[in-house]
């Protein structure tokens, strides 16, 4: 097995030692080791030992680092310029993978999965989203990792261009659209059966929740409105 | 359930690993882990169901870097457990509050587990400062093994979770549909506060509400 294959296996765990101090850095320079094998033994050392400290990005785009990193330790660059160059990829790494993906790409393919989910079946939903979603995403750690390790210091020159600029700009607008389109589909999917006065019912629930969290109490959404909410209907449940 | 008790563990725990340890493949993601949890009960259709409720909470959630995010795969995992086999709106809302609890106790297992890695990593860090490969080795590796615990335990925790309600109903026939009616306007409202959150002011509101406008007039109009 190449080494690159291997650090491309590699980078699907970094985040499996994530701690609070170092982030992904251990993960990191267990993902590196195998570029930086055939360097001499001073050499190594020290890389690895740079490798370990404080590193994060968005996981997906970690094997741009990596790569780039790599690259730069067989140029033998000085230690600073190695430094500066693995601090200075931590911010866009981060900025660019969530806008791409957690903004982006997720969003749009779970909005797909779950139309689908509702139109079809739940299972044709899930296939749907996992093939859209894995078809962007293994896409994006190939290209990352193979771009950083062919520009190493240049790497910046990857993430201006063209198609990442473009993918920004398209991935907010398709992930709202995508999501905007799924949330009426699957609710009616969800109420289907309904008499039109519970799923009036269903609506102003909806509507309070959004409400609570826009206007009144902004943490109390998502989870924590969801478990209150439980708990208040669990309870009338059990008086009715 | 308890015919495929060893099957749903194994499922949870592979779940658990997705989300950030293994891959991220998104199989964590709880549309697919309950379909998928409800075709091992022989019930995809209930497995489905709770899983795109629990989906729509969980668009409340962008799983970035020290931030806290439930565990709603596993809880999707032990929701299809408890609503297989129950006829429609009557286990979807129980299903759902122990997938809730579930992804709660999965939130705070992710927070204990990176405790013990950050913990683990000051112990090693003359090993770590000194370019050690078996350093680095052993503590991913414990990192790994943490998360293959956290997600094993916590699934454990829903499957019995999903038993115990399952032999004692907590609530009537029609406080069952009640609370199933509360969660599926909660999920839906999680979604859209969710959404707004992330987009704030900026142009892609519009675009969301393009898609809630379009949605709503299939709805409505089409089906």
């Amino acid at each position: 097995m190449s080494p690159l294959v291997g650090v491309w296996l590699r980078t699907l765990l970094v985040q499996a030692s994530f701690s609070f101090d170092r982030m992904i850095g251990v993960g990191t320079a267990w993902a590196i080791q195998p570029l930086l094998r055939d360097l001499p033994p001073d050499r190594y050392r020290q890389a690895m030992c740079r490798a370990t400290q404080f590193f994060n990005a968005h996981p997906y785009l970690a094997g741009m680092a990596i790569g780039a990193l790599a690259r730069v330790e067989h140029q033998e660059l000085p230690e600073d310029t190695i430094v500066r160059l693995r601090q200075a990829l931590v911010s866009p790494l981060g900025s660019v993978g969530d806008k791409l993906i957690w903004a982006g790409l997720m969003p749009a393919s779970v909005g797909v999965g779950l139309i689908v989910g509702a139109l079809a079946s739940p299972l044709a939903g899930a296939i749907t989203f996992l093939v859209l979603y894995n078809t962007g995403h293994f896409t994006l750690r190939t290209w990352a990792l193979r771009e950083g390790w062919h520009n190493g210091r240049d790497v910046s020159r990857s993430l201006t261009a063209r198609g990442i600029q473009r993918g920004l700009r398209l991935a907010g607008p398709a992930g709202a659209l995508a999501v905007g389109l799924a949330i009426p589909i699957a609710g009616g999917w969800l109420a289907r059966g309904f008499a039109l006065q519970t799923k009036v019912s269903v609506a102003l629930v909806a509507a309070l929740a959004v409400a609570l969290a826009q206007w009144i109490l902004p943490s109390f959404r998502g989870l924590r409105f969801g478990v209150v909410a439980a708990l208040v209907a669990l309870l009338v449940g059990w008086l009715w | 359930m308890t015919d495929h008790f060893a099957w749903l563990l194994v499922w949870g725990t592979l779940v658990g690993l997705d989300l950030a340890s293994v891959a991220q493949v998104m199989i964590a993601r709880p549309f697919v882990a309950g379909t998928v949890a409800g075709i091992l009960l022989g019930d995809p259709l209930a497995g489905g169901t709770v899983g795109m409720v629990l989906e729509l909470f969980a668009l409340d959630v962008l799983p970035v870097g020290v931030a806290r995010y439930p565990d709603y795969g596993i809880g999707a995992v032990a929701a299809a457990a408890t609503a297989a086999g129950s006829p429609g709106a009557l286990g979807t809302g129980i299903a759902v509050c122990v997938g809730l609890v579930v992804a709660y106790v999965g939130e705070l297992g992710i927070h204990v587990l990176r405790e013990a890695n950050t913990r683990d990593v000051r112990r090693h860090r003359a090993e770590l400062d000194g370019g050690h490969l078996h350093a680095v080795r052993v503590l991913h590796l414990r990192g790994l093994l943490r998360d293959v615990v956290r997600s094993m335990t916590v699934s454990l925790i829903g499957l019995a979770l999903a038993v115990a309600v399952y032999q004692w109903p907590l609530v009537t026939r029609a406080g069952a549909v009640l609370v199933t009616l509360v969660l599926i306007g909660a999920s839906i409202g999680a979604a859209v506060s969710g959404v707004l959150q992330a987009v704030g002011r900026s142009a892609v509101l519009r675009w969301f509400g393009l898609g809630i406008v379009l949605g709503t007039i299939f709805v409505v109009v089409i089906q």
